[in-house]
């Protein structure tokens, strides 16, 4: 006990010969070696500090690139304009939407592969590795495949596929409803190796105990998957589930090269308005308020989603 | 070791070659030397900017590609030093007005065009080019025939840089490469096998469309359709033009928006009943190249656009309707006559730029005649800016047989009267993406055509007012 309250030789009276300026020459480097250790964390920090500081800047002004001269500081016009601005309810109201959607099929279905993986199965690492691919693709890439592929006559793959089941050819991106529905498909193709994954390894670090003594009582395998799975599973659905949210609710790239936002403005979220505002129209200023906005959501989301993880790894343990 | 062996080995191989190898390169430096020696016509000092360097901002496209396996020449020419970067049009432009707004002058010389330069003359990001050829020191002006292209080319690239008026006058701020107006195209084997008239009018268009999809089962046209600027500058504001005389405009003389004149919802509702009867299915998600290659896919019955892309059509090697193909005005108004929009992609230069001088001589290397006629022939960049590309036998064998002659003769009777379609003021785009929006509306069934274009109008006057242009 003793030795323990004992404080580091560090904390005590440096040695005799450590007094005076050989002493303060070498306790220099010890003083800025943390700051030495840590200085490439700083410089990144301060890189993802600056723009984000100068974006929340520029949320309060009406920068617009090519009216240099009209430069003012304008307060929360920016924001309170938002509100009047008929397309923010509507991108509002999809970014929403799509979130809700595709966390609830992308966990749904990714909780079904996992069983199935887990599972004793033969070619089970097979299918493992094969399920991975789509994880391997950038986001642009898959999309501009999918776009390939779900041509709205039957020249397209899927529509062609389809007839082969007397579906008549599906107008995927031509139609606001089957725009919506084919960026969640190509979302959901993409992401779902990822959620089963993490579902999957969840699912393989479980303890046996539970499963054996549901055994015992008799319990079949719903009843199992129920009352013993899910509840033991919850942290990693929770995790999952925070993942996936933040990525839907700013997700551009599959929407950016497959609809631009269209048709009718059906699958345009509030990352692809404040793109438009930037990047398309160069009003930086709203552009800038609008992202700000999504980012509080997915902070706001995160930081629920968060709290609800730590109550279900508390109560699993 | 095993690498030694190998390249002892190869020595004799070496010592047989390295004559042929010495020939060869004589033989292609001669021939860089010929090519070299028609810009040494110019009685400039093509070396004045030796050392200087220059970073060309380019639009994919094929000038873009006819010019770079120039370069070299270029370099060899002038001892100038190029690099470039090349980008997807909605990038470039993006990337361009990031570059341009900062005047960090990373881009020397930037691919534009008479509506984008509406956007870089107010805040004064590009240079006028007018000192530049009236210099002696810098262009040889007898060489260079300025007056070689086309005079309705030129004037789009001249504004005077008043919001609402003046294209044409003023300064000029590029140098077109290319020019783009629009016109019909139309499957001649359908219309003819199923005794189809070529319309001359907007309602004998939908009637066309009509029969091409009941008869060959195929849409009976495409168009561009996706939400923005893009869907609205080529045939759709070319039809309004002609459908209305010419005489419709989309900013009155106080640049208030007149989106929804009773003309023009007239016309809306004809063109979309038209596209959603008989276009296809994915009309709203339908970009240029998706129409383009839909017809020359055989996937449509007619196509009103870009004139030009009659080189996709009747490029054989990729095209299925290559040789099937007929050329007509687009319909036109109760006057008889077509007011088609007029693009040209040019290039100018950054007024941020440090080497002017040097990025001239590139603007009017990559603007004279031989390299023009090179990005023709070799590179299919139609159409020709200049008269005298045009004119080559080599540029006419080639587009002759277009349409079995009807193209050369469509384009040549459609320059007659196109001319820039918009209204200049630095908000095009807001506007166009405002319009096509509308569009969608009417499309989709959310609103009337006059409701919708109402409502446009109303927002396209909000943005002007807020960028202070009116």
């Amino acid at each position: 006990m003793t030795a323990a309250l004992t404080p580091p030789s560090r904390m005590t009276a440096p040695p005799p010969h450590m007094n005076g300026e050989g002493y303060k020459r070498r306790r220099r480097p010890d003083r800025f070696l943390p700051y030495l250790l840590l200085s490439p964390a700083l410089v990144l920090l301060a890189g993802m500090i600056y723009p984000f500081g100068l974006g929340l800047y520029y949320s309060f002004t009406s920068y617009w690139l090519q009216y240099p001269n009209r430069f003012r500081f304008v307060w929360l016009d920016n924001y309170i304009n938002l509100v009047e601005e008929p397309l923010f309810a509507r991108a509002l109201e999809f970014t929403l939407g799509f979130t809700v959607a595709a966390v609830a099929i992308q966990v749904g279905l990714g909780l079904a592969v996992a069983l199935f993986l887990h599972a004793r199965i033969p070619g089970r690492g097979a299918i493992r590795a094969l399920m991975l691919m789509p994880l391997m693709m950038p986001p642009v890439i898959t999309a501009l495949m999918w776009k390939i592929m779900m041509a709205s006559t039957t020249a397209g793959i899927l529509n062609y596929l389809l007839s082969f089941v007397g579906v008549d050819p599906v107008n995927w991106f031509g139609s606001t409803q089957g725009a919506v529905v084919s960026v969640m498909i190509i979302d959901t193709w993409g992401n779902l190796p990822f959620v089963a994954l993490i579902l999957l390894g969840g699912l393989q670090a479980l303890p046996t105990e539970p499963y054996e003594a549901a055994k015992v009582d008799g319990a079949g395998p719903i009843t199992t998957l129920r009352y013993v799975t899910l509840p033991l599973l919850s942290p990693f659905i929770v995790l999952v589930v925070l993942f996936r949210a933040m990525d839907s609710l700013r997700i551009f790239d599959v929407i950016y090269a497959t609809t631009l936002g269209g048709p009718n403005d059906a699958t345009t979220n509030l990352h692809i308005m404040a793109y438009q505002y930037s990047f398309q129209w160069f009003q930086m200023g709203k552009g800038m308020a609008q992202a700000i906005v999504l980012l509080l959501l997915v902070v706001v989301v995160s930081y629920l989603l968060m709290r609800l993880w730590n109550k279900a790894a508390e109560s699993t343990v | 070791m095993h690498s030694r062996r190998q390249w002892l080995a190869g020595l004799p191989a070496a010592a047989l070659l390295t004559p042929f190898l010495t020939l060869g390169a004589g033989f292609r430096a001669a021939a860089q030397e010929d090519a070299l020696a028609y810009y040494k016509q110019a009685k400039i000092d093509w070396q004045q900017a030796k050392g200087q360097s220059l970073t060309i901002g380019l639009n994919k496209h094929p000038f873009t590609e006819s010019l770079l396996p120039l370069i070299p020449e270029f370099r060899q020419l002038t001892g100038i030093n190029i690099e470039y970067l090349i980008l997807p049009e909605a990038e470039y432009f993006t990337k361009l007005v990031a570059d341009l707004s900062q005047q960090r002058g990373e881009f020397s010389v930037i691919m534009t065009g008479p509506m984008r330069n509406w956007q870089y003359v107010p805040p004064n990001w590009i240079l006028p080019l007018d000192d530049f050829l009236k210099n002696p020191k810098l262009t040889d002006a007898a060489w260079y025939k300025l007056d070689d292209f086309y005079p309705a080319l030129t004037a789009a690239n001249r504004w005077n840089g008043k919001d609402g008026s003046g294209v044409g006058e003023g300064p000029l701020y590029s140098i077109p490469v290319l020019e783009e107006s629009y016109i019909l195209a139309y499957r001649k084997d359908i219309f003819d096998q199923h005794d189809i008239k070529v319309p001359t009018t907007l309602e004998e268009m939908a009637e066309a469309a009509r029969q091409v999809k009941k008869n060959a089962g195929i849409p009976g046209i495409t168009a561009r359709g996706t939400p923005s600027l893009a869907s609205m500058g080529t045939g759709f504001i070319s039809g309004l033009k002609s459908y209305t005389d010419g005489q419709w405009r989309e900013l009155d003389d106080k640049l208030v928006a007149n989106l929804h004149d009773p003309r023009s919802v007239k016309y809306t509702e004809l063109w979309i009943d038209m596209v959603r009867e008989s276009g296809p299915p994915n009309w709203a998600n339908t970009q240029w190249y998706d129409a383009m290659e839909a017809f020359t896919a055989g996937q449509a019955g007619m196509i009103a656009d870009a004139d030009f892309f009659a080189a996709s059509y009747e490029d054989p090697k990729k095209s299925k309707v290559a040789g099937k193909v007929g050329y007509a005005l687009l319909p036109a108004g109760p006057g008889g006559k077509t007011y088609s929009g007029l693009w040209t992609w040019a290039l100018g230069i950054s007024r941020a730029t440090r080497n002017k001088d040097a990025a001239w001589l590139f603007v009017q290397w990559a603007t004279a005649q031989r390299t023009l006629l090179n990005a023709t022939v070799g590179y299919r960049n139609y159409n020709p800016s200049r008269q005298s590309v045009t004119n080559d036998p080599r540029v006419q064998e080639i587009m002759a047989g277009w349409g079995g002659g009807s193209y050369l003769k469509t384009v040549a009777k459609n320059l007659e009267t196109a001319r820039v379609a918009w209204v200049p003021q630095s908000e095009r785009q807001r506007l166009g993406d405002i319009w096509a929006r509308a569009l969608h509306e009417v499309y989709f069934k959310r609103l009337s055509a006059a409701d919708a274009l109402k409502k446009a109008s109303g927002e396209v006057d909000k943005v002007l007012k807020e960028a202070g242009i009116k």
